[in-house]
């Protein structure tokens, strides 16, 4: 047994072993990537006028899914937001192929900006972008938010600017920059109005944080919240118990 | 203090190097201190977005290494290695300095209250500078940490300065410090 009190070589080996473990296990924890990249396009879409029981506007806003399913699942996001790209790459996948394209639930894409100045001129462009394809070539949108989120960078939201934007819809077959340039300029004002309408239903919601959803139940008006990039399990989960309430 | 060498500051440094020193005095202080950075850790990575940890951990528990991850991700994301690294440091600190708190408050109590007074102030002020965006958050202000100057990292910044005050105040717990004058 070491005497009390005594600082011997044993602790200070061990205490300098498990500083150095603790900050190396942050440290891969902070730069692991994530691993199971995948990329959602969805089978079917649809644009809608109405307000929904749950009392969010769907016009204008992308709706991917079939109109009878019957859950509705609303999807804050920001396209400058670390989180909601994990749920992009990781969740989304599944939870499309599982419940959206099966005819289950149908996800209703909305605007919360709150992470970077250039949140909101990010939203715009989405809608923008959305405005144009929305007839004709509606998975076009899909592509183009993809590369949205594939676009952010490790290190701060200074990735986020006009050119970059520019850059992803240049790059986006059947998206005319020009045109969405167009919309921007002269539905700007009207677009950043629903896209406040969009975060005020949000924090009526209780939503505190992006990504956050509502999964609402359009025929026995019962809803349920879930926040963050939570596993697939909890949506399924979740998902589940609102089909059947 | 007038210049960077005073006696003050150099007794201070000492005092601080003392106080890190401490928990190395006995297996069971280094594994109190080992805890307590882990737990700070925990605590401080899912309190940057507490809506998110309450939902994961209170639907299945076992998730708390999935919420830990995924949230230091997310602090090293919004933050960079900046303020991934002040978070770490932060835990380390209040390792250290709850390690010496619980001899301090042992000490206090057997030779009266004033130094348990004195200790108390440092660590709460050191605590909610540094927890103070994750509380902005579970108040229900959406972005607390992108509307903080420099995304928060000032705040963890001060809490770390807070904490180092504290220790090198107190120095090593069972010694009576004396102000050099």
């Amino acid at each position: 047994m070491e005497p009390e009190d005594n600082i011997t070589r044993r602790r200070a080996l061990l205490a300098g072993g498990g500083t150095i473990a603790f900050g190396g296990a942050v440290a891969y924890f902070a730069s692991r990537s994530e691993s199971d990249e995948q990329e959602y396009v969805p089978d079917t879409f649809h644009t809608s006028e109405k307000t929904t029981g749950f009392g969010v506007e769907l016009a204008g806003r992308p709706i991917v899914g079939e109109p009878s399913a019957p859950v509705d699942v609303y999807y804050w996001t920001d396209y400058l937001c670390p989180f909601c790209k994990r749920f992009e790459t990781e969740t989304l996948p599944d939870v499309g192929r599982d419940y959206v394209d099966a005819g289950e639930a149908r996800v209703i894409t909305l605007s919360y900006p709150n992470i970077g100045e250039y949140s909101t001129p990010s939203a715009v462009w989405g809608r923008c972008v959305w405005e144009q394809v929305a007839d004709n070539d509606p998975a076009a949108f899909w592509r183009w938010h993809g590369a949205a989120f594939d676009a952010q960078s490790e290190s701060g939201h200074d990735w986020a600017d006009e050119e970059t934007f520019t850059s992803i819809t240049e790059q986006t077959e059947s998206v005319s920059v020009a045109d969405v340039d167009a919309c921007r300029q002269e539905r700007g004002d009207a677009i950043r109005e629903s896209i406040d309408t969009d975060a005020a239903t949000a924090q009526s919601a209780g939503i505190r944080g992006t990504p956050g959803f509502v999964l609402y139940n359009r025929e026995s008006d019962a809803a349920g919240k879930i926040v963050g990039a939570q596993p697939y399990d909890n949506f399924a989960d979740a998902l589940d118990r609102i089909r059947e309430a | 203090m007038t210049g960077t060498d005073t006696p003050a500051h150099r007794a201070w440094l000492r005092d601080l190097r003392d106080a890190f020193v401490y928990p190395l005095t006995s297996n069971g202080r280094l594994l109190t201190t080992g805890i307590a950075t882990g737990v700070t850790y925990v605590v401080l990575v899912l309190s940057t977005f507490p809506q998110f940890s309450v939902q994961v951990l209170t639907r299945d528990p076992t998730d708390l290494a999935y919420a830990v991850t995924a949230l230091t991700r997310e602090v090293y994301l919004g933050t960079g290695w900046l303020g991934i690294g002040l978070v770490a440091a932060y835990a380390l600190l209040t390792g250290v300095a709850v390690t010496n708190a619980v001899a301090l408050v042992r000490r206090a109590r057997r030779t009266g209250a004033s130094t348990l007074a004195g200790i108390v102030p440092g660590l709460l002020a050191a605590g909610c500078a540094s927890c103070g965006a994750g509380v902005l958050g579970a108040l229900g202000f959406v972005g607390a940490m992108a509307v903080l100057p420099f995304e928060g990292n000032l705040l963890r910044i001060g809490g770390i300065a807070l904490l180092a005050i504290f220790l090198g105040r107190a120095g090593d717990p069972r010694t009576c410090s004396i102000d050099p004058t």
